[in-house]
This record gives C-alpha cells, sequence and structure tokens, in this order.
C-alpha cells in the first residue's frame, strides 16, 4: 500500500522547518522540485504503526504565480493528490496567516488540519486563542503547537492519522463577497461548465484566480475555452472594476481580508499590553543606518573567525590525511598508470572535495544560527540601498562577505534570495569575490615583488575584484537575467532562540548535498589535470600535454604580457588557485625563482588574472548545482573575456607608465 | 475619509487603514499576500531617513521601502 501522503503549508517565519524536524527526525531528505531550483523536502514519520510521507512545500505568503516557491506550493496542493494538508499558522499573527488558510480552503481542499504553532508566544503577548472554538469556526481540526518544544506533536500525528483515514469531518469555511464579485464568479462559472476544466480543478477557485488576473490561471483556461471566450470573460471583469473603480484583486483581498478580520472576534481575544517588545529594542540598533551597519561588521566578523579559525586547519588535516593515505597506498600498487590514476587523481581529488567538508558545513551552521535568530532579515534590510543600486536585493550581500572565505559555500548560500533572478546573478558575480586561496596567490606575489609596499598592491587587486564583481551584478541584472525587480519589503520576524535541532540538520544536509554535487565536478577536474601532467611524458619535459596547452595558449597569453609556463599556471589553478603559484614552482624547480623570471609588473598582472579569470572547479560545480549547466558556463566564459580584457590593459597601462 | 495620505508621510506611532495600493499585479500581490490589504490596520514602528519604514500589521513587522511605501495609500487613524 502506498503511503499517505502529507503536505505542509504556512507562510515564511512561522516554524514550518523546525515542524518538519519534529515530525520527521533524522528520516528527511533534500532534493529539488521538478524542473526548478526550489528546495524540496520530504520525510517519513510513523504512528501507530503506519507510516506517512511528508512533503514541506515552499513558505509563502499566498498562493499566487507571481514567484516560483508559490507555484510549486500551489501545483502540489492542486495536483499533488495529498491525503493531508497541515497548514501551519503563527499564533502571534494569525489574521494575517489566515489568508493563506483561506486561499487553501478556496481551492477546494477539505482535508486540512490547522497546526496553531508558537501558542506559548501568543500567551506571552496576551493573545488568547480557543483552539475549539477556532476549530469550529474555520470547519477544520486546530492543534496548538509549540514545535520548539516539541509540545503538540503527539496530537497532530494522531488528527494527520484519523483524517488520512476519512475519521474526520470537516467543512471548512469560505467567505462570500459582494453581491457584485459573486455575479462575476458566477459568470464565470457559467463560462467554464462543461470543459475538461470542471472534472479537473475546483471551478470556483479557477474563477476568483480568473478575477486577480492570475496568469497561470489565465493560460490555463485559454487552452481549454479558447481565445474569445476568455476574452470576453477579462472585458466582462474589467466592466466590473470599472463600476468599482478598482481592481478586482484589491477588491477580493480587501472583502477576505474583513471576512478573516470578523472571523477571528469567535475564537480570539487581544488583552492588549502595548510594551515595547525586546525585538522593537534590538531592532533600534540592529537597524539603524549607523549603529546597524557597525554591529553588522562586528557579527560578520564573527561569523568568519568562527568558521575560519575552525574551519581551515580541519581542511588542512583532512587534506594531509588524504596526502599520507596516498603515499601510504601508492607502493602496493604495481601498475604505474593505475597507481597515478588512484592516488593523484582519484584520492587527490575526493581528499579535495572532503577538505572542503568542514568549512561548508561550519559556514552553513553559522548562517543556520543567523537565520534562526531572526538577523539575516536584518541585514537585507541595511544592505538594501546600497545593493539595490547594482541590482541586487539587500540580502545579496551575505554570499558576497562569505566569498571573500570560499567561493564554494558562498554561491550555495545564495539559495537564501527568494527570486530566482536574484540568485541568479549573486552566483554569477560571487567568483570574482578573492577567496582565501587567492589571497595566498595576491599576497605571494605582493610580498615576492612589491616588498615596500605589498599591502597596498594586494588591496588594490581586492578593490579591482570588488569593482568587477559589482559592475557586473549590474551588467547582468539589468541585460541578461529578465524578471521584475523584487520589491522591497521584508518581514522582521521576531528575535528567537534558534532550535537546535533544526540548525545541525539544515547544515548537515546542505553539507552533504555539497559534497554529492559539487564533488562529482571536482573529481573529474582531478583526474583530467592528471592526465594532462602526466602524459604522454610527465611535466618538467616540456613534453607533457599540459605544456603543450601552455605553448598553444602562449600567443593569447602574451597579450597580458605572460608567456607559456603562466599558462599552465593558470590551467592548473582551474582545480584551485593556488596552484598557481606550486605549478610555478614544479615548472621552475622552485616557487623562490618566480622573482627573477618576471617583473613586477608581470607579477601585478598575474595576481590580477588569478583572482579574476575562472572560477575554480569546485566553485563551478557549485553553480551548477544551485543553477544548471549553462549557467555555470555563461559564468566562466564571462569571467575568462573579463580577466583578458582587464590584464590586457593593466599591461599595457603600464608598460605605456614606464619601467616601475 | 480626507485623510488618505501616503503611508511614508506617517510618523512613529501613527496607524493608518490602507484604502489603496498603487502600483503594478507584482507590486499589489507581494502586499497583499502579507496582509498589506485594503481595510488592514497599519501602524508605523519606526521610520529611518535614509532607509525604510518598519511598520507593524496585525502583529508583524515588515521594513518597506521608501518607494514602495509612497504607494501605499492609507486613512489617517
Amino acid at each position: 500500500m502506498a503511503m499517505k501522503v502529507v503536505a505542509l503549508a504556512g507562510n515564511p517565519n512561522v516554524g514550518k522547518t523546525t515542524v518538519f524536524n519534529d515530525l520527521t527526525g533524522m528520516r528527511q531528505h533534500v532534493g529539488n522540485w521538478p524542473g526548478v531550483t526550489v528546495e524540496k523536502k520530504e520525510g517519513v514519520f510513523e504512528h501507530k504503526g503506519e507510516k506517512f510521507l511528508v512533503v514541506d512545500l515552499p513558505g509563502t505568503y499566498s498562493l499566487t504565480a507571481h514567484s516560483i516557491d508559490e507555484l510549486v506550493a500551489r501545483n502540489f496542493l492542486l495536483t499533488g493528490n495529498p491525503d493531508v494538508v497541515v497548514d501551519i499558522i503563527d499564533s502571534t499573527s494569525v489574521l494575517r496567516n489566515l489568508l493563506l488558510t483561506i486561499e487553501i480552503f478556496e481551492m477546494g481542499l477539505k482535508n486540512v488540519i490547522i497546526a496553531l504553532n508558537k501558542i506559548d508566544l501568543a500567551e506571552k503577548k496576551g493573545i488568547r486563542i480557543d483552539p475549539v472554538k477556532m476549530s469550529k469556526a474555520l470547519g477544520v481540526p486546530v492543534v496548538a503547537m509549540n514545535a520548539k518544544e516539541g509540545i503538540g506533536i503527539d496530537e497532530l500525528k494522531e488528527k494527520i492519522y484519523e483524517m488520512a483515514h476519512g475519521m474526520t469531518k470537516t467543512n471548512p469555511v469560505v467567505p462570500k463577497y459582494d453581491p457584485e464579485v459573486e455575479r462575476e464568479i458566477e459568470h464565470i462559472i457559467g463560462c467554464l461548465k462543461g470543459t475538461e476544466l470542471e472534472n479537473r480543478y475546483p471551478l470556483r477557485w479557477l474563477a476568483i484566480k480568473l478575477l486577480q488576473r492570475d496568469d497561470e490561471v489565465m493560460k490555463l483556461v485559454l487552452r481549454h475555452i479558447g481565445e474569445e471566450k476568455l476574452k470576453e470573460i477579462m472585458t466582462h471583469i474589467g466592466e466590473a472594476e470599472a463600476r468599482y473603480g478598482r481592481a478586482m484583486d484589491l477588491i477580493i483581498a480587501s472583502q477576505k481580508y474583513e471576512f478573516i478580520d470578523r472571523l477571528t472576534h469567535e475564537f480570539m481575544s487581544y488583552a492588549g499590553k502595548e510594551e515595547e517588545s525586546l525585538t522593537d529594542q534590538l531592532d533600534r540598533i540592529l537597524v539603524h543606518p549607523v549603529y546597524g551597519f557597525i554591529a553588522l561588521a562586528i557579527v560578520f566578523y564573527g561569523v568568519f573567525k568562527f568558521v575560519f579559525a575552525l574551519g581551515l586547519p580541519l581542511q588542512e588535516w583532512l587534506g594531509d590525511l588524504f596526502d599520507s593515505f596516498g603515499q601510504w597506498l601508492a607502493p602496493h600498487i604495481a601498475n604505474e598508470t593505475l597507481r597515478g590514476l588512484l592516488v593523484d587523481g582519484i584520492i587527490g581529488g575526493v581528499g579535495a572535495v572532503l577538505s572542503f567538508f568542514p568549512l561548508v558545513f561550519l559556514l552553513f551552521f553559522a548562517l543556520s544560527i543567523l537565520e534562526d535568530v531572526g538577523y539575516m532579515a536584518r541585514v537585507a534590510v541595511l544592505m538594501e540601498g546600497i545593493m539595490r543600486k547594482f541590482g541586487l536585493p539587500g540580502k545579496a550581500v551575505i554570499p558576497l562577505i562569505l566569498g571573500l572565505g570560499c567561493n564554494v559555500p558562498a554561491v550555495m548560500a545564495t539559495r537564501t534570495l527568494e527570486e530566482e533572478r536574484d540568485r541568479l546573478v549573486a552566483m554569477f558575480v560571487n567568483p570574482f569575490i578573492p577567496c582565501s586561496a587567492r589571497l595566498s596567490v595576491i599576497s605571494f606575489l605582493a610580498g615576492a615583488f612589491f616588498s615596500s609596499n605589498h599591502a597596498l598592491v594586494a588591496l588594490s587587486v581586492y578593490m579591482i575584484a570588488i569593482v568587477v564583481a559589482l559592475l557586473s551584478a549590474w551588467l547582468v541584472s539589468h541585460f541578461v537575467v529578465k524578471g521584475e525587480e523584487s520589491p522591497f519589503v521584508i518581514e522582521l520576524p521576531e528575535y528567537l532562540i534558534p532550535s537546535w535541532k533544526t540548525v545541525i540538520l539544515h547544515s548537515g544536509e546542505r553539507s552533504k548535498e555539497f559534497v554529492k554535487k559539487a564533488g562529482t565536478v571536482i573529481l573529474l577536474g582531478a583526474i583530467i589535470i592528471w592526465y594532462l601532467s602526466n602524459y604522454p611524458v610527465q611535466i618538467g619535459s616540456g613534453k607533457s600535454y599540459a605544456e603543450r596547452l601552455g605553448y598553444f595558449f602562449e600567443p593569447y597569453i602574451r597579450l597580458m604580457g605572460l608567456d607559456w609556463k603562466a599558462a599552465v599556471s593558470l590551467l592548473f589553478g582551474i582545480i584551485a588557485k593556488e596552484n598557481v603559484i606550486s605549478t610555478y614552482g614544479v615548472l621552475y624547480g622552485s616557487e623562490e625563482a618566480i622573482r627573477t623570471a618576471m617583473t613586477s609588473l608581470q607579477a601585478y598582472v598575474l595576481a590580477v588574472v588569478t583572482t579574476l579569470y575562472i572560477p575554480c572547479i569546485a566553485t563551478i560545480g557549485a553553480i551548477r548545482a544551485e543553477s544548471n549547466w549553462k549557467w555555470a558556463l555563461f559564468t566562466t566564459l564571462y569571467m575568462i573575456a573579463v580577466a583578458s580584457i582587464v590584464g590586457i590593459l593593466i599591461w599595457h597601462v603600464g608598460i605605456a607608465l614606464g619601467p616601475s | 475619509m480626507l485623510m488618505i495620505v501616503p503611508l511614508n508621510s506617517l510618523k512613529p506611532g501613527d496607524r493608518g487603514i490602507v484604502v489603496n495600493l498603487q502600483g503594478g499585479p507584482g507590486f499589489r500581490n507581494r502586499l497583499l499576500g502579507m496582509g498589506i490589504a485594503p481595510g488592514a490596520i497599519v501602524q508605523v514602528v519606526e521610520v529611518y531617513n535614509p532607509g525604510p519604514i518598519i511598520i507593524n500589521v496585525s502583529g508583524t513587522r515588515f521594513a518597506v521601502g521608501r518607494g514602495m511605501a509612497s504607494r501605499i495609500l492609507v486613512r489617517k487613524l
């Protein structure tokens, strides 16, 4: 027998993830919804010996066709045939949360349970809700919960069980609109009756969505009744709007709002305590245009310290571990080719992947805490003004800052952005932000060639990179990615102590995903590089494929004043940027030999080009994982182009200015 | 009825009832979903200049950009 399916719906910030974790524990799986980059979480729980499949829908305020998250949630509710829908509501904001509930009811779904979460917080604020009366008023079961403490979970499971087995009678309440609006609804239902639509969708819901001019529903209806008929419906709606003097979506929203407002009086009372909350007091500092930025700098400095002070030694340790394993294994393999492939290619590659794991995990751990506490929303608000100038929302600053450490987790952090368009731009420009691996190249070259003012030189490379990143963001957001600019309205959730279970589960899942997805690309890259530098003759002989590629690219790289050795080094830098210097070491015999082999101008060009030219293979893997191959390829080609232009420019300007 | 003003003209502590949202479907939609619909009571918590306006709608705080706030019309209470 197939498992019964339970869908979790609800607004953002209602504690949906906590309820999901309470229900499923470790038995969960994160993937993507088919065809889109929206995260899909599924899990299983058992009650009375029966297993239930829980599907966590994206957190949304409503179910319109305007955002991909909402569309995903809506389509699942409409066509996924969930046996039970659990609508999670924040008890401190019932009025607003019920907008979504009513929308679910209007979709004709009958098997709905309301999980009234954060009931403890509501009580603290003097909001009294009677679950029994609420259940009566809404016509569906209501479970009062405090998911963070696990309160109410057993009752919820029991209610799900009962409903899934047809033991619950429900009668979801739906609003009746003004006679004029109802007449429109009737008219549209009349037009849709007798079509295939009648068997597949609730007609009243389709009618309401048409009144709101929902794109997807309009397309759907068009396919079934033809252009002429749809046009007639829309004209009819237009006439009604003219009589009202305002758009139908506003009319419907305000009547729905009034309806819910009346409804809440039946089960909710407010013992008004007008005192300022702790959240308001904290926000006076954390959202303040001056103090807020100071706090922001301190918080991110702390995150950095935490992630890198703990993560870098672990990364090194894991890298060493794989190295020694390879060295231990090598003498045991007689076949030379197999030995090389296994030790340098596969073990080296797997080592490179896994050595990223601590960094990725710690970073997601820190970010999850900031998110759960409610701080991320404040960061977004603070940075909005600045980031918007470059076509990005305020929140996009977080991945950019993280990129200074490592671009791989930074690219993955772009998923915290709601709009697909913003995500694409943010991950596109991220590789320009110099990560710590590039810091090692920059500081080596600056130290070797610009002894007196190396810090200034290094800083100038960073400035070039940041300027290029911001300009690229502007370019791409204006000319490449489509989509409306996301309006600036951000919920500021109450500050909360995070649920550790959620934080750890969350960061664990995401890091695991990184290893799976970015891992394959890194491994592949390691094997290719191993092959290029060992065939047909080992590197250093001048006859390896790697060196031949270097000669091949020499005419091109000459434009920037660099030679074939630089081409080989940059090629190997694709695996990991710190390879740029170590490859030079191999080609010259020692890293120190570079000092005499290059002018300071060439060194500067090399530093800048290393920073800009291409994301490392792990970052390409991450971009692919977060978007698609096309976008990863476009990012890569764009970076090569930009690095070439900037490299050529600096070389020629440098030459023109004379030897310095 | 005469005191219909854009939201960004309110001062901290002021309250108003939303009467209209002037903007495209995407803009309206986003606000309507968040409960910033005609009929909703909005209280201004804080005004930052430069920066957003912090409002409270039925128990939830939102930061709204100035541009957006100027297109939310309210009747001052």
